[in-house]
């Protein structure tokens, strides 16, 4: 485990050589001292104008994640099968955000469009966590079911209850996550929250960025009181109903889209220069044109990826070290461990997107701003895990009274295996964000659809969708590798994911 | 007529250590037969034996009752006839339970005390009432054989008497396997003695002599 | 489950319902978009005074959803920057551009120098730029991005990328100026309309940035129709369209965009674009 540690801290170094962190604005703190300004003095006034960007807010999430449990819930019946369980992985690889990109040009600019950007991935997240929950539930129970009934049957009177509560648990907490989604989405178009924060980002009007933000939290805060298992139907209900009217899907657009427009550009270009719009297949022009894309897109697009994802992750540990003290109950006060965990919750409630967008407002486009934004939102999370997990520890009475001693040689020692089993957990998920931050101007694989997608070539925007998928299950696998090698595991907390 | 169960040099060995030697047992239609012996005697191993050897028809009540904590009562219970239904009509009742189902059901719950527990999470009942659930499924599935591991174990003495008379009323042919050899004795007729893994006896309850009784649990 | 069954059922219901005879319209948003919606609507009502149909006004985000919201029929209109409807019209076949803002057939970039860098005015192309730090506007745009690339280019005979110490896509015209401005960025590339305007407004600094160089000119903005409009909307619909475009007058509506006024075009004006954007790599030919 010591050595999987500094093998990975050795890694991020030595990226940290060859990658771009400079700050290139000039008045940095100057622009910080705006925000602050601007935090202090919300804006509420607002908010009346920017109503149905909140209800869409709300609405899209409800629409996705309902699509995400249905669809993620039949596809976890099949998952024992390879193909089943790959199909899953990527659906998963891909982030809500691209899938926007996806669904943009091809049903436009309507709440399918986002509804479907978080219904997908997560269906493919939820086929796989239920199909976990399912493999650990205790099965004792189900030998008292006829074995002669129905599959169906049996699952509804067997696993179905007796993993609810985990699956209820587990669901619950993707919901606060869908939240996040379907607000950042507003940032490429969407009618989200998203939509207005940015405008108000872009051009400092950090008044009603506050307010806007502060109504986030209050909805992610609020979530408990309002969304009662009772009244999900409801709200499903209704917020189909709001969304309905603008609904409209064209299978025109669909069909030209995949059978034509993603088609690489050699393959048309025939048809497209004498306007019959037939395909013919020169295989040389194809494959130079494949490995161009390769060569000025896909292998950079990857370096600087990857090198991104490695600096974050093991950025992501050390803050997670780092803020754990300050939260658990061997070190903290009661008074200070709460004031950290309230910090923690602004940090991970604030998605990473969000986050990287101001920092890169504070410092300009380098992979700066995108280390902080993912360590910061990251460490949080597993700080808030693992301090969980080192507060159920009880020390022994003639523990080391030195707190430096006390968390070397008691606590970490303790929690180290699951700790860094979290950070495996969430390398793939560093990952697409990593991609994500792209579009911010940050040389990821994201600024390279990004650009496919400004310049309307959708035959390199799938191209790279499809290698950046293939990067994230590669990372996937390989940390799962790891940690079955490592001998580490999640334990039954499933919120990492 | 053949015998409705019938088992020939049976053995059973878990992880290559044997539990049930070269056992040959055959039980009529409509017998009532009880299993005895110190634990670890391979009573569950056998009464498993012959719950396979007769295929998933029969009843089955199990040692941990192998109870659904989170669904009631009602639901428990039901599940003795889950294969009886489509999957659409065993959703349904799961939703809204069906007055058909608590119509029948109901009668069972009243013979074993558990009516007023009807609608409760089996999670929230003492393990007393827990296996008298366990009884009332296996009763309502209505087979023709039933097996039942320890089936009053947890119940009080004052009821187990009850029990067990309701399980030889409502039942064809019966197994039980029973550690409480004096209750064992009361109600059967014929008792089958195992003892590390093989049979030590198979008698007539007025037949088995305390010595044999004596001998079974010598260690 | 049976809400959540439902509510597929429903949507799907809902997703065949025919298209209500609204004519909707967008605008690529190329500069300050807080309070885009606000002046649009105004446009929209004033075209549904005109054409005597609803219509009404999509905001997007980027040049590209205004793109893909035309090919979509989402929006049956829209302004477009040069490049942008290029791409547009080449996506729909029929499609026309039919409007145009006076000045858009003689439009010109101005590359421009936060004044720390000590880069001064000059008639030719400013070599001196060279690996300076350097801002285009979007990745969509044309006075923004594709012709100062292809000056860039036919200047260095190399990509900006090679040229520049860094090279970054603000988003829009008015982030551009703000980020020279401020230093983020030493040099940039922005629309001259937004930038007059801006500095009519006195939102700039002068003192901090200013203009290095001025391009040739070339055509950019346009209001472009679907060719299907007619069938849709009625027979001389897209020529109502054009006659309400070109009889605008209020000042109020004309400086959103900003134009003094508009006028008649086609789609051969902007063949020039097309070729820049082959010969800059944005178009494939």
């Amino acid at each position: 485990m010591t050595r999987a540690s500094l093998t990975l801290l050795l890694i991020a170094i030595l990226c940290a050589f060859v990658a771009d962190i400079e700050v290139t604005t000039l008045d940095p703190w100057g622009e910080l001292g705006r925000m602050a300004w601007g935090a202090l003095t919300p804006d509420a006034s607002v908010l009346y104008t920017f109503r149905n960007a909140l209800l869409n807010t709300v609405t899209f999430a409800f629409c996705g994640i309902s699509l995400g449990i249905v669809a993620g819930g039949l596809l976890s019946a099949g998952f024992q099968l390879t193909p089943v369980r790959l199909f899953c992985g990527f659906i998963r690889a891909i982030h809500e955000i691209f899938w926007a990109f996806l669904f943009l040009p091809v049903v436009g600019l309507n709440p399918v469009c986002g509804i479907l950007a978080i219904g997908i991935p997560y269906a493919g997240v939820f086929a796989k966590v239920y199909s976990e929950i399912w493999q650990e539930a205790d099965r004792r129970p189900l030998r008292g079911l006829p074995a002669t009934a129905s599959g169906l049957s049996r699952f509804l009177y067997g696993l179905l209850p007796l993993t609810l509560p985990a699956l209820r648990n587990y669901t619950s907490y993707r919901f606060e996550c869908a939240l996040r989604s379907s607000a950042v989405l507003g940032f490429i178009g969407l009618p989200t929250l998203g939509f207005h924060l940015e405008t108000a980002f872009r051009e400092g009007l950090y008044s009603e960025a506050a307010i806007l933000m502060y109504a986030f939290y209050l909805l992610i805060g609020s979530l408990r009181y309002w969304v009662k298992p009772r009244l999900i139907p409801l709200y499903v209900l209704l917020s189909i109903g709001l969304t309905s009217t603008a609904i409209r899907l064209s299978w025109a657009n669909l069909t030209r889209f995949f059978s034509y427009e993603i088609l690489p550009w050699p393959i048309r270009r025939q048809g497209f220069v004498d306007g019959s719009g037939d395909l013919s297949l020169p295989v040389d022009q194809t494959w130079t044109w494949l490995v161009t894309r390769f060569t000025d897109q896909a292998l950079p697009g990857i370096y600087d990826t990857a090198i991104l994802t490695q600096i974050a992750l093991a950025a992501t540990g050390l803050l997670t070290l780092l803020a754990l003290p300050s939260i658990c109950r061997h070190f903290a006060s009661p008074l200070v461990s709460r004031l950290s965990h309230y910090v923690l919750i602004v940090a991970r409630t604030t998605p990473e997107y969000i986050l990287a967008y101001i920092f890169v407002q504070l410092w300009g486009p380098s992979l700066l701003p995108a280390i902080a934004a993912i360590a910061l939102h990251n460490g949080a999370i597993l700080a808030y895990l693992s301090g969980q997990h080192a507060d159920r520890i009880q020390l022994r009475l003639d523990a080391p009274g030195r707190r430096a001693d006390r968390y070397g040689f008691e606590v970490l020692p303790r929690i180290y295996g699951q700790l860094l089993a979290f950070l495996f957990y969430r390398w793939e998920i560093m990952m697409r964000e990593s991609a994500i931050l792209g579009i911010l101007g940050i040389t990821t694989l994201g600024f390279f659809i990004d650009s496919a997608i400004a310049e309307d070539k959708m035959d390199q925007f799938v191209l790279l969708l499809l290698v950046t998928a293939f990067l994230n299950m590669g990372i996937d696998s390989l940390s799962q590798r790891l940690r079955k090698g490592l001998h580490i595991s999640i334990g039954s907390v499933k919120t990492v994911e | 007529m053949p015998p409705v169960i019938r088992l020939q040099n049976a053995s059973v060995s878990y992880d290559r250590l044997p539990v049930l030697h070269d056992i040959t047992l055959e039980i009529e239609d409509g017998e009532k037969v009880v299993l005895v012996g110190p634990s670890g005697a391979g009573k569950t191993t056998l009464l498993r034996k012959l719950f396979e050897s007769v295929g998933a028809s029969a009843a089955f009540i199990h040692q941990d009752y192998a109870l659904v904590p989170q669904l009631s009562t009602f639901h428990n219970v039901y599940m003795g006839r889950l294969d009886r239904h489509g999957a659409l009509y065993n959703g349904l009742n799961l939703a809204i339970p069906r007055r058909r189902e608590v119509e029948a059901i109901t009668p069972l719950l009243v013979e074993l005390n558990l009516e007023d527990k009807f609608h409760e999470r089996v999670s929230e009942l003492s393990g007393g009432q827990q296996q008298r659930v366990a009884v009332a499924r296996a009763l309502y599935r209505d087979a023709d054989i039933v097996f039942g591991d320890e089936p009053v174990s947890a119940v009080d003495p004052r009821q187990s008497d009850a029990v067990l008379t309701l399980l030889k009323q409502e039942t064809r042919t019966l197994v039980l396997a029973m550690h409480d050899v004096d209750l064992a004795l009361e109600h059967f007729d014929r008792v089958i003695g195992l003892r590390n893994g093989r049979m030590a006896f198979d008698a007539s309850s007025t037949h088995v002599a305390r010595d044999h009784l004596n001998e079974l649990f010598a260690s | 489950m049976k809400p959540v069954r439902m509510a597929i059922l429903l949507t799907l219901a809902l997703t065949t319902a025919p298209l209500a005879q609204t004519f909707h319209f967008t605008a690529i948003p190329d500069q300050n978009t807080a309070r885009l919606k606000e002046r649009f609507d105004k446009i929209a009502t004033y075209l549904s005074d005109k054409l005597e149909v609803p219509t009404k006004y999509i905001p997007v985000k980027s040049y590209s959803a205004s793109v893909a919201a035309f090919k979509n029929n989402d929006v049956q209109l829209a302004w477009f920057g040069g490049l942008s409807g290029v791409q547009a019209r080449r996506a729909v076949p029929g499609a026309q551009a039919i409007a145009q803002g006076e000045e858009d057939m003689a439009f010109v970039t101005y590359f421009i120098a936060n004044t720390s860098t000590g880069l001064e005015a000059s008639d030719g192309f400013p070599a001196a730029i060279e690996a300076h730090t350097f801002t285009f506007g979007s990745k969509g745009s044309t006075s923004g991005r594709l012709m100062p690339e292809f000056f860039i280019r036919r200047h260095f005979q190399k990509s900006p990328n090679q040229i520049f110490k860094r090279v970054g896509f603000s988003g829009d015209h008015s982030k551009t100026i703000a980020l020279v401005q401020s230093g983020s960025y030493q040099v940039g590339a922005v629309n001259f309309a937004v930038w007059e305007k801006e500095v009519k407004a006195g939102i700039i600094d002068t003192s901090k940035v200013r203009v290095i160089w001025k391009t040739p000119t070339y055509p950019d903005y346009n209001w472009s129709i679907r060719g299907d409009a007619d069938a849709a909307y009625g027979e001389g619909f897209i020529a109502r369209v054009k006659d309400a475009l070109l009889s605008m007058s209020d000042r109020n509506l004309l400086d959103s965009f900003p134009r003094a006024k508009f006028i008649a075009a086609d789609n051969k004006m902007y063949e020039p674009i097309l070729e820049t954007a082959v010969d800059v790599g944005i178009i494939e030919k």
